[in-house]
C-alpha cells in the first residue's frame, strides 16, 4: 500500500546513516507533529468548548460554522489582528523565546512517543526516561517566561510553577521506574508490547491514579492549573502576553493535553493494542481523547485547589501511594 | 440625644459599656447655619437604638475619632470627613477613600459648586 | 522576608466590580489589603437633592444592580413615612413577596459568583445564573422589567401581581429548592471545596460587632440580628419565619448561611401568598408634586440581601433635604482589611468572594 511504502521510505531515511538524511527525516516528522498537534489541538478546543457548554445547560459556539466548528479559527484570526504589547518590565530576549522553547519541547515529547506500531523518531532503550527529561523542562521554561516578563502576577505564576516541579515530578518518577520494573526497561515499544496480555491500569491502578493527577499537576489542567488561576493571578504568566503570544500559548495548551493523553494511554491504556479490525493508530487516538475528554469534564465540575494544599498533596499522599505502589510492583513483579 | 463634641469619646465608651456595641452609621446633615453629626448606635442583645446628635458651627468643623472604641468608625468617619470636610481629631490622616480631589471640597455640603454640567431643577 | 505588594484591580476578573485591593504578600501569605474604592462613586446622596421625591426612586435602584428593589423599597418607604402615608396592606404582601424574591436572586448569584472565586470554570454560575433568571422572569411578570424595576408607589404598588402570578411563583419556587439541594450535593461533596471554605477568614461574633458587618456575615458570625425580626416592618410580623445564625463565622458558615436564608424566604412567600388579603393594592400616581411632610426627619431601616440598608431622610418640602444611605457592602468591605491578615493569597477572593459586594453601593 502507498501508507506502508511511504513510512517504509520513511523509517530508511530515520535509520540510514547520513546525517542529512535524519535531520530532514526528523524535521519532516516534527512537520507532521506540529500539524497533528495543531488539528488535535483545534479540534480538542471545540471540543472542549462544546462539552463545557454542555455542562453548564449552554449551547456553546454555534454562529461560525456548522455547530462553531470555525469559532476557535475566529478567534484565532482575532488575536493575531490585535495590536501586540510592548513590555517595559520586560527581558524581551528570555520572554520572547520562551514560549517557542515551550511548544518545541511539547513538539520533541510527541516525536518520542511511538504513535504508530512502526513509526517512533528515535527507539532507544531509554525512551521513556529521555520523555521525562524533556517534560521536565517544562516548567521550567514557563518560569522563564512568567519571571522575565516583568509582571508581577507572571512572576507569582512562575515561582508556583518551580514548585509543582518539585512535587510532582518525584511521584511521576516513583510510578515511571515501577513501569520500568514490570516492563523490563524503559523502551517504549516494548512497554507496549508488554502490556498484550494486560495493560498497566490492571496491573497497578494505584500507579495509574498517581500519574493522572500529577500529569494534571503537570500540565496544568484544573483543579491544579493554578498557574494560571484566574480568579487570583489573572493569567498567571500569560498575564501580559501580546494576543498572538497568547494564541500560542493556548496551542501550547491544548498540545499537552493531547501529548499527556497520550502518554498516558501509552503506559498504561495499551497505546495501540486492540481488536483488530481497527488500526493501532487510531486505537490509541480513541484512548487519548476518552482521556481528555475526563480531563475536559474534571474541568468543568472542580474547584480550584490551593496552593500549599496541592504541594502538601504531592509529598504527603502522592509520593508515599507511589512507592507503596512501587514495592507492591516489585514484590508481586520481581521478587 | 443631643451631646457636645468634647465629651464624645467618653459618652460613645459609656454607653459601649452598657450595652450600645454596634455602631450603625456615621452621617452628617449640613443645615448651613450649623451641621449635625450623627452616630447611630445600636443595643443587639435588648434591641434598642440611639442617637447620638452633635451640632458644629461651621466655620470650627472638627471631631474628635471614636475608632477606639468601634473599629466599624475608620471608614465612616472618613466618609463623613471627606464629604463634609470635617477633620477628625486623634488618627493620622490616611488617604482619601472615596474623592479624587483634594478632600477639601465637602460634595455633600449645601454651598457646593456644582460643575457646569449639572443643572439642578 | 521581602514584601510583594502587587495591585489587583480595578480591572481583575473576580473584585465583583471596579475594586481596586493593594495587597502586601509575604510568599503567599497576605500582611496587609488596601481596598482603594471610589471608583464607582456618584454621588447619589447629592444627586437625590436636587430631584423631586419620586423622580429619585431609579438612582436608588442602581446602587445595587443585583437587588435593585430593596433600596427602591426603602427610599419610597422613608418618603412614605416623610409624608405621612399608610400603606395599604394588599400592597405590603405583595412588597414583601417580591422584596423575598428579590432576595432569593440575589444569593442565587452570591452561589454562582462564589464557584468563580473559588477557581470553577464558569458552571456553578452558569447554573445560578439560570435559576436567577427563572427568579427574574417571575419579577419581570410582576413589575414588566427584568433588572431595574421601579414600582414602588406612594402608599402602594405600581400595578397588582398578575393573575396566574401565584401559582408560577410556588411552581418555580418549588423548582428552586429542588435545586437548591442539587447544589448542596453538588457543591458540599466536593472535598476541595471544603477545603477551600472551613476555618478560612474567620470572624468571631465580638470582631464581627466590632467590624459592624451586617447582614448574612454577621449572622454566619452567630450574631442574631435580622431587621425583619428585630424591628419588623410591613407583616413580617404576622408571618412565621426564623432567623438562621451559624456560629462558626467561617467562609463556610458564610456560603451556607445564604442557602439556608434562601429556604426560609421560600417559606415566606409560600405563607405571605396565603394570607395575602384582596383588595386594592395601587399606590398614588407618580406626580411631580407631592402631599406636604408630616415628619422632617425619619429613619428607615431595612433587610436588604447583602445586609442593613438604613435610609436616613431629612426631608425638605418637595425633595429631600439630605439623604443618608447606611450601605451595607460598604462596612462589610472595610471588615476584608481586618479579616485578610494571614490568608492565603488564593483564600482573600474567597473571603472577599462571601461577602458578596457590589461596588456600585459601597460606593454610591
Amino acid at each position: 500500500m502507498l501508507i506502508d511504502s511511504i513510512v517504509k521510505l520513511f523509517n530508511s531515511l530515520l535509520a540510514s546513516s547520513n546525517i542529512a538524511y535524519n535531520l530532514i527525516a526528523l524535521i519532516i516528522y516534527a512537520i507532521i507533529i506540529f500539524l497533528v498537534l495543531a488539528v488535535f489541538g483545534y479540534m480538542f478546543g471545540w471540543v472542549e468548548r462544546k462539552l463545557i457548554a454542555k455542562a453548564q445547560y449552554r449551547h456553546g459556539p454555534t454562529y461560525v460554522g456548522k455547530y462553531g466548528i470555525l469559532q476557535n479559527f475566529a478567534d484565532l484570526v482575532k488575536l493575531f489582528s490585535k495590536a501586540s504589547l510592548d513590555l517595559d518590565n520586560a527581558d524581551s530576549i528570555l520572554y520572547s523565546t520562551a514560549l517557542p522553547i515551550l511548544i518545541s519541547l511539547t513538539i520533541f515529547t510527541v516525536m518520542l512517543l511511538p504513535i504508530f506500531p512502526s513509526i517512533q523518531a528515535t527507539n532507544i532503550s531509554f525512551g521513556l526516561l529521555l520523555v521525562f527529561v524533556v517534560i521536565a523542562f517544562m516548567p521550567i521554561a514557563i518560569f522563564l517566561s512568567g519571571y522575565a516578563s516583568g509582571n508581577k502576577f507572571a512572576d507569582i505564576s512562575a515561582q508556583r510553577s518551580i514548585l509543582m516541579l518539585l512535587s510532582y515530578e518525584i511521584p511521576l518518577m516513583l510510578v515511571i521506574a515501577a513501569i520500568g520494573l514490570i516492563s523490563k526497561g524503559y523502551n517504549l515499544q516494548n512497554i507496549i508490547a508488554m502490556q498484550s496480555n494486560a495493560y498497566y491500569i490492571v496491573l497497578m491502578p494505584i500507579g495509574f491514579a498517581v500519574f493522572f493527577i500529577a500529569m494534571l499537576a503537570e500540565i496544568e489542567r484544573p483543579p491544579f492549573d493554578l498557574m494560571e488561576a484566574d480568579s487570583e493571578l489573572i493569567a498567571g504568566w500569560m498575564t501580559d502576553m501580546s494576543p498572538a503570544y497568547y494564541a500560542l500559548a493556548l496551542f501550547l495548551d491544548y498540545s499537552k493535553v493531547f501529548m499527556s493523553s497520550l502518554l498516558i494511554s501509552i503506559l498504561f491504556l495499551g497505546g495501540w493494542l486492540g481488536p483488530a479490525p481497527i488500526p493501532g493508530a487510531v486505537w490509541l487516538l480513541i484512548k487519548a481523547i476518552v482521556i481528555a475528554v475526563i480531563a475536559v469534564i474534571i474541568r468543568a465540575t472542580t474547584f480550584r485547589m490551593r496552593i500549599d494544599r496541592i504541594l502538601r498533596m504531592g509529598w504527603l499522599i502522592l509520593i508515599p501511594l507511589s512507592l507503596i505502589n512501587l514495592i507492591i510492583t516489585y514484590i508481586v513483579f520481581v521478587g | 440625644m443631643k451631646i457636645k463634641r468634647e465629651e464624645l469619646a467618653q459618652k460613645i465608651g459609656e454607653m459601649k459599656a452598657s450595652g450600645y456595641s454596634y455602631l450603625v452609621k456615621i452621617t452628617a446633615v449640613d443645615y448651613v447655619d450649623h451641621l449635625t453629626a450623627l452616630y447611630f448606635l445600636r443595643d443587639i442583645d435588648k434591641n434598642r437604638e440611639e442617637t447620638l446628635e452633635i451640632d458644629l458651627a461651621p466655620t470650627d468643623l472638627w471631631l474628635p475619632t471614636i475608632i477606639k472604641a468601634h473599629t466599624s468608625a475608620d471608614w465612616y468617619e472618613r466618609e463623613m470627613s471627606e464629604m463634609f470636610d470635617i477633620k477628625i481629631k486623634g488618627r493620622k490622616a490616611p488617604r482619601l477613600l472615596l474623592e479624587r480631589w483634594d478632600g477639601t471640597e465637602g460634595p455633600l455640603r449645601k454651598g457646593f459648586a456644582w460643575g457646569e454640567d449639572y443643572k439642578s431643577m | 522576608m521581602a514584601i510583594t505588594r502587587i495591585n489587583i484591580g480595578p480591572v481583575h476578573p473576580s473584585t465583583h466590580g471596579v475594586l481596586q485591593l493593594v495587597v502586601d504578600l509575604d510568599g503567599d501569605t497576605i500582611e496587609r489589603v488596601d481596598p482603594h474604592i471610589g471608583y464607582l462613586h456618584r454621588g447619589v446622596e447629592k444627586l437625590t437633592e436636587t430631584r423631586m421625591y419620586m423622580q429619585n426612586p431609579p438612582y436608588m435602584e442602581k446602587l445595587d444592580y443585583l437587588a435593585p428593589m430593596s433600596y427602591d423599597e426603602a427610599y419610597v418607604s422613608a418618603v412614605e413615612k416623610a409624608l405621612g402615608i399608610e400603606v395599604k396592606e394588599r400592597a405590603m404582601y405583595i412588597r414583601v413577596i417580591l422584596l423575598e424574591l428579590q432576595r432569593i436572586a440575589s444569593h442565587l448569584f452570591f452561589i454562582g459568583t462564589i464557584g468563580n472565586d473559588l477557581g470553577q470554570m464558569f458552571t456553578l454560575f452558569m447554573w445560578a445564573y439560570m435559576d436567577r433568571d427563572k427568579v427574574l422572569d417571575l419579577l419581570q411578570e410582576a413589575t414588566g422589567s427584568r433588572m431595574f424595576y421601579v414600582n414602588m408607589r406612594l402608599g402602594g404598588m405600581l400595578s397588582d401581581l398578575p393573575p396566574d402570578f401565584e401559582e408560577r411563583t410556588l411552581e418555580t419556587l418549588d423548582y428552586v429548592e429542588k435545586r437548591i439541594k442539587e447544589y448542596e450535593s453538588f457543591i458540599e461533596k466536593n472535598p476541595v471545596f471544603h477545603e477551600r471554605m472551613k476555618n478560612i477568614g474567620i470572624l468571631p461574633p465580638e470582631k464581627a460587632l466590632d467590624l459592624g458587618v451586617t447582614g448574612p456575615v454577621l449572622r454566619a458570625s452567630g450574631v442574631q440580628y435580622d431587621v425583619r425580626k428585630n424591628s419588623p416592618y410591613y407583616v413580617y410580623d404576622k408571618l412565621h419565619f426564623e432567623i438562621k445564625i451559624l456560629t462558626k463565622g467561617d467562609n463556610f458558615a458564610r456560603y451556607k448561611l445564604r442557602l439556608l436564608e434562601m429556604r426560609e424566604s421560600i417559606r415566606l412567600i409560600k405563607e405571605a401568598f396565603k394570607r395575602m388579603p384582596a383588595g386594592d393594592a395601587l399606590g398614588q400616581p407618580v406626580k411631580l408634586r407631592s402631599p406636604p411632610t408630616k415628619n422632617k426627619i425619619v429613619c428607615v431601616s431595612r433587610e436588604a440581601p447583602k445586609g442593613e440598608l438604613m435610609m436616613y431622610l431629612v426631608a425638605d418640602d418637595q425633595k429631600p433635604y439630605r439623604l443618608s444611605i447606611r450601605s451595607p457592602n460598604f462596612i462589610n468591605l472595610m471588615a476584608i482589611t481586618h479579616m485578610a491578615k494571614g490568608l492565603r493569597t488564593a483564600d482573600l477572593f474567597a473571603t472577599l468572594g462571601t461577602l458578596d459586594l457590589v461596588m456600585g453601593c459601597v460606593d454610591r
